[in-house]
């Protein structure tokens, strides 16, 4: 019975930072307020504090002398596999764990954490939408949830390495960074790769790629698939061994980051390798002067404005990096929309989101939430550091036919770069 | 029924009985958490978990009740963080801070603090009623709250609404029967201390928790929780 699975992983994942935040929990509904989902639908069961009842019900009835009096009263509902799949809806649908709602609870509740057990749960009991899981399967068996085989690979870069001539070192060993691209850029923004080849180089970087270590996207994240996620974080891990090298690069991926650099050694035992985010590394090039960027370079085409994204702003810290950058690429059309920062309304298509076809009407109604953002600063150009929001925000544009220019940071960089 | 009697029986035995059930079980539900066990966090830390912990507390509990408006969830939802706060506010003043209550205090501890003057403590204990009051319609009207509460959320606020409602009668002589008040307060009082730690009341214990997993989450990622 998949409730069953689902209340023994939770039951297994429940220890005392699971309970005392759920024993904290007052049911306020606060949260419903932070999250785009209950936002733009109106649907309570959106609310977050809802997407995480499975777990607490289990906690509640498995481990508190109430919930054991409830049951055996039958006060309280059993969870029932009809429940298991309504969660899995809410929980993989209507959800790309962004964490914003953490920062309003008045109890500080991580409820992205606690989302994530769920799915957790929900992957164990094989209820994930069949979409995301396709894209699971797909990463396990070739190595990239969009078809990015060895051969696709080896060609795509050879093809970047041609169309924009810029040297893109491969299986380099001794070199001191390997950088892991997404194959969301690898597909859709080959711009990126070139662009982020173009800056290292500059920067005099000891850089490569590896063909093994060739996708920094984690699926088994999205899924919440202990098992897979530490398996894909594992090829990264030992391409950089093998490489020898001091430093593992993610490129404009959020979720990546949130896994390789936040979560990995809490599941696996990892290397001593420092993990960053090309965003922070731009900026660090910026500051310490190993790239220089012309002044002014994207002043003149209308306003600019920047997205911050859940897992590299708000859960990554890379939130002054990508600012610093910018007040010097626009320092006159450079504006910052409300919210921001830590506090940025989400894309809607992260957390596998995008991946699943049934909720494109959620998430293009919950992407409204941002075009009211972006229109109210009147940007022409909307910057991110992540692939995973600008996939959202072009396949957005295109959907609601709007005239931005969606573009990535290492792009503007890479454009402005002074040789 | 004799009220006097009810009244010693209530303020006597029954209350050291609430007390003892009280602690046992708040110290009972502490243990039953802890006991499940702590995993270490592996995790570099890029920032302080002490910064990130002693921020999120102070936005809780310093910055949150006087600027409301430092979160934008505010204006989406103001009974909650108006009605919320004056609630908690007016409910603290009072248990610490209330002259009756003090004394209460002095006889249980042995020690006991400053008083608040009494029209200022009246004042926030009708706003803590008025806002209670605010909470129960809120729940029956929001949707989100009406999606949230079932059987245990009333009984709470109900359980929390008495001995407030009898209090504050009791200070206003609402009646003259002095012991009468007094007695349905602490009658409402003992079902309220045993009432707490088999119910969701007891987050204020919580709070510490889930306030420093916050900050420490925060923190260690180096943002402003």
């Amino acid at each position: 019975m998949k409730s069953q699975t689902v209340i023994n992983t939770f039951v297994e994942k429940t220890g005392a930072y699971v309970a005392a935040q759920l024993e904290a929990c007052t049911r306020c509904g606060m949260c419903a307020e932070a999250c785009h989902f209950y936002q733009s639908s109106g649907n309570p069961e959106f609310a977050p504090v809802w997407k995480i009842e499975l777990l607490r019900r289990a906690y509640e009835q498995r481990f508190t002398p109430v919930g054991k009096f409830k049951v055996a009263f039958k006060l309280d509902k059993p969870v029932t596999d009809e429940d298991i799949a309504h969660w899995s809806f809410i929980d993989y649908q209507a959800c790309t764990m962004c964490n914003k709602c953490s920062m309003v609870c008045p109890m500080g509740i991580n409820l992205g954490p606690l989302i994530h057990t769920v799915r957790e749960g929900l992957s164990d009991a094989q209820a994930v939408p069949a979409d995301l899981k396709a894209a699971v399967n797909k990463q396990e068996e070739i190595g990239s949830p969009l078809g990015v085989t060895d051969d696709v690979f080896d060609s795509r870069i050879e093809w970047v390495a041609d169309e924009w001539e810029i040297e893109m070192p491969m299986d380099v060993k001794g070199a001191d960074t390997l950088v892991v691209f997404s194959s969301i850029e690898i597909m859709k923004f080959p711009n990126n790769l070139a662009a982020i080849a173009k800056i290292l180089n500059a920067a005099g970087e000891k850089w490569t790629l590896s063909k093994k270590g060739r996708e920094v996207v984690n699926f088994g994240f999205y899924e919440g698939n202990d098992k897979l996620t530490k398996e894909f974080m594992n090829r990264v891990f030992s391409a950089a061994k093998e490489l020898g090298v001091k430093k593992i690069v993610v490129t404009e991926c959020g979720h990546a980051y949130d896994a390789l650099r936040w979560t990995s050694a809490n599941l696996m035992d990892v290397p001593e390798i420092e993990i960053t985010h090309i965003a922070g590394l731009l900026g660090e090039y910026v500051k310490s002067g190993r790239i220089k960027l012309k002044p002014g370079a994207l002043d003149g085409n209308g306003t600019i404005t920047f997205h911050d994204a859940c897992k590299i702003q708000r859960r990554g810290s890379h939130i002054q990096e990508p600012r610093d950058i910018l007040n010097i690429l626009a320092p006159k059309s450079f504006r910052e929309m409300t919210p921001n920062k830590e506090e940025s309304i989400c894309c809607s298509g992260g957390g596998g989101v995008i991946a699943i076809k049934e909720a494109d009407p959620i998430r293009y109604a919950s992407f409204e939430l941002k075009i009211d953002q972006v229109n109210k600063v009147g940007a022409k150009t909307v910057a991110m550091a992540c692939s995973n929001c600008r996939l959202q925000f072009t396949d957005c544009v295109q959907h609601f036919n709007l005239d931005w220019k969606v573009a990535g940071l290492s792009q503007l960089v890479a454009d402005a770069l002074v040789e | 029924m004799n009220w006097e009697s009810t009244l010693e029986f209530a303020r006597g035995p029954f209350f050291q009985v609430a007390l003892l059930v009280f602690i046992a079980g708040m110290t009972y539900r502490l243990v039953a958490v802890l006991a499940l066990g702590w995993k270490a966090d592996k995790v570099k830390s890029k920032g302080s978990k002490v910064n990130g912990i002693a921020m999120s507390f102070a936005k809780g509990i310093l910055i949150w009740p006087f600027i409301p408006w430092v979160k934008n969830t505010f204006t989406r939802n103001p009974i909650t963080y108006l009605a919320g706060g004056l609630f908690h506010l007016g409910l603290f003043v009072v248990i610490f801070l209330g002259a009756a209550h003090v004394l209460v205090w002095k006889s249980l501890l042995g020690f006991a603090w400053f008083s608040l003057p009494q029209p200022i403590v009246d004042w926030l204990a009708a706003g803590a009623i008025v806002a209670m009051i605010a909470l129960f319609i809120n729940r029956l009207v929001n949707p989100v709250l009406k999606l949230l509460t079932g059987p245990a959320e009333w009984l709470n606020w109900l359980v929390v609404f008495l001995p407030m409602v009898s209090g504050y009668a009791m200070t206003h002589h609402v009646i003259p029967e002095y012991d009468t008040l007094f007695a349905i307060h602490m009658l409402t009082v003992d079902v309220l201390l045993i009432w707490i730690p088999l119910s969701r009341i007891s987050h204020f214990m919580f709070y510490f928790f889930s306030k420093a997993i916050h900050g420490s989450d925060f923190g260690k990622r180096a943002v402003t929780p």
